[in-house]
């Protein structure tokens, strides 16, 4: 759906995207990650011909966005950050003006569109006495009017109180699962990313510094939670027993490879230490995209593709 | 497709309570004007004092169309370029700034089209605020001039005396009325490639009034008399020859064709620089 070769974006000298390489397949929703200037937004920009690269080929949904761009977009809705509409214009008027600029809309398909959403009763009503996360629901509506493929959020939940974060996750999940869209979804939101994606890319200052898939960031590790009633005491016998290569934090142990947690229990328990616990350590997505954004590259044994 | 997208454009120009402050002020200005006229003990009796001057009766020429043309000139000569160039850099400079840009860019509609769509509606409200203009100049003075008789002009930077009868009367007010709509387009339209650039509305039309002053003053110049029938403010008032006996078709073709020409070179210049534009949040 979506493909990025070797894309490169210069804003005068500064290097806003650097040699991106990015392929986002059908029906996946995909988490764009990365801090406010590591290149989301302008990498978004350029897929949607709004930002010209000056260097690679970009292809959506098959076509050129710098050649073709009237094709690549014509199956694409696009929800950005706090969504900007006309507020002295109705809900419905802003649908009609946005939709048009795709093609020509009938009132059942706007209708259709704003039951979905649930702005049904409120759509004649002006902009300006709607709240964000009404504001919100029209975003969606106007990026779904055109019966979309492909969904591109930039930061969609940017402004949304609590509830209005998990309204438009479970809307999210909703267009994916209803409508089968195949969704890029640009976020700092980690925990957002972590609940909705299955891959995921990592910019940082321009680069991409990790692609993959998330169920493999948060696999269990070697690394294991234990406790036990001496810590210290059972470190320095599973390392004579060459079962674990690395401990930290007094609680956790990297195990040596091919050692399974059973073989540790029944060493701390031969040697008179209680063991109270021992569960395997799951990485979250925090501490590997903080790991990503220390080191520019990922720590431990790097899950799905790595980077450039 | 086209006019659907064109009275999309017109419904958020139309829709738009600026746009009407911006006329309010103008019909509020012109209104002041005329009842300046009326009331004003000074000016009322300037004009009779210029109509007995050229040997034209007060009681015939003294109407209601007399009246709103003199009151137009100095609305024509600077209010007109000052808020045309307000909604000309408001068109997508304003749509920049607000975001709403991004929101129609990430449609499959083409840059040139979405130019096309803005410079159109432009023209089509240009054309409603001079009708507008010279609607209300007539039905306001009908309050208080009567509105049979004659039609009185000076217009002193043109060296322009005329006085018309009956139908003729009417038929050139209304003839300057619908072509100073040819002024206030390109006022719009250089407006309108300013707020291509990547700059706020405000810059936008600072920098056409900005032109405009100064296409002004080196008009004004004689070292300049060689090129000035390629000034634009040369040609701005061409409606003034509707003021003239005969009307100098001529004169009239050649200031409509070098503002055609300025209107398309504005719109080239606007539609390469947003062409080439990145935009972005």
């Amino acid at each position: 759906m979506i493909q990025l070769e070797h894309v490169q974006k210069l804003f005068g000298g500064l290097r806003a995207v650097e040699d991106l390489d990015l392929t986002v397949p059908q029906g996946e929703i995909f988490g764009l990650l990365g801090h406010n200037g590591a290149g989301k937004s302008t990498a978004i920009g350029m897929m949607l011909g709004q930002v010209w690269p000056t260097r690679g080929e970009i292809r959506i949904c098959g076509f050129d966005v710098t050649t073709q761009r009237q094709r690549a977009l014509q199956k694409v809705g696009a929800i950005f950050e706090t969504p900007v509409f006309y507020d002295y214009l109705s809900g419905w008027r802003n649908l009609e003006i946005l939709s048009h600029y795709s093609a020509p809309t009938s009132r059942e398909r706007i209708r259709e569109v704003v039951d979905w959403v649930g702005l049904t009763g409120r759509e004649k009503s002006l902009l300006k006495t709607y709240s964000h996360g009404m504001r919100a629901r029209l975003a969606i509506a106007q990026a779904l009017l055109p019966q979309p493929q492909l969904l591109i959020l930039d930061e969609p939940s940017d402004g949304l109180d609590p509830e209005g974060i998990h309204e438009m996750r479970q809307t999210i999940l909703r267009l994916h699962r209803e409508m089968g869209l195949t969704i890029l979804l640009s976020s700092h939101l980690l925990n957002e990313v972590e609940q909705l994606c299955t891959r995921i890319a990592v910019m940082n200052r321009g680069r991409k510094v990790f692609e993959g898939d998330l169920a493999a960031i948060s696999q269990p590790q070697n690394w294991v939670t234990l406790r036990v009633n001496d810590f210290s005491a059972a470190t320095k016998c599973l390392r004579e027993a060459a079962l674990i290569i690395d401990e930290r934090d007094g609680k956790a142990i990297a195990l040596a490879p091919n050692i399974a947690t059973d073989e540790v229990v029944r060493c701390l328990v031969k040697h008179g230490i209680s063991v109270f616990a021992i569960t395997p350590h799951e990485q979250s997505l925090e501490e590997f995209y903080l790991s990503l954004m220390k080191s520019g590259a990922p720590s431990g044994p790097t899950p799905g593709s790595p980077a450039n | 497709m086209f006019l659907l997208q064109l009275r999309n454009e017109l419904w958020k120009l139309f829709g738009k309570k600026r746009t009407y402050i911006g006329s309010a002020m103008f019909l509020l200005a012109q209104s002041i004007l005329i009842l300046f006229l009326k009331y004003g003990r000074g000016p009322s009796h300037g004009i009779a004092r210029d109509m007995e001057r050229n040997g034209f009766p007060v009681a015939h020429y003294l109407t209601n169309l007399t009246v709103a043309c003199i009151a137009l000139v100095p609305i024509a000569y600077f209010m007109l370029p000052l808020y045309a160039s307000l909604v000309g850099g408001d068109l997508v400079a304003k749509e920049a700034e607000d975001g709403t840009l991004r929101m129609i860019l990430s449609r499959p509609i083409t840059r040139l089209r979405l130019l096309v769509l803005k410079w159109v509606a432009g023209v089509i409200f240009s054309f409603t605020l001079v009708v507008t203009l010279g609607l209300f100049g007539a039905l306001f003075t009908g309050m208080f001039y009567p509105v049979t008789g004659g039609l009185f002009v000076v217009l002193p930077p043109e060296h322009i005396i005329g006085a018309f009868e009956g139908a003729t009367a009417w038929e050139r007010f209304i003839a300057v009325h619908v072509l100073m709509t040819a002024e206030a387009c390109s006022m719009m339209s250089l407006a309108f490639m300013f707020s291509c650039f990547n700059v706020k509305p405000a810059a936008a039309t600072i920098l056409a009034i900005s032109f405009f002053f100064i296409s002004v003053i080196m008009n004004s110049l004689p070292y300049f008399q060689d090129w000035q029938e390629w000034f634009l403010v040369h040609h701005l008032y061409v409606w003034s020859n509707f003021f003239r006996d005969p009307v100098p078709w001529w004169k009239i073709g050649e200031s409509l064709s070098i503002l055609a020409g300025y209107n398309l070179t504005f719109f080239i210049i606007g539609a390469a620089v947003f062409q080439t534009r990145d935009i972005k949040s």
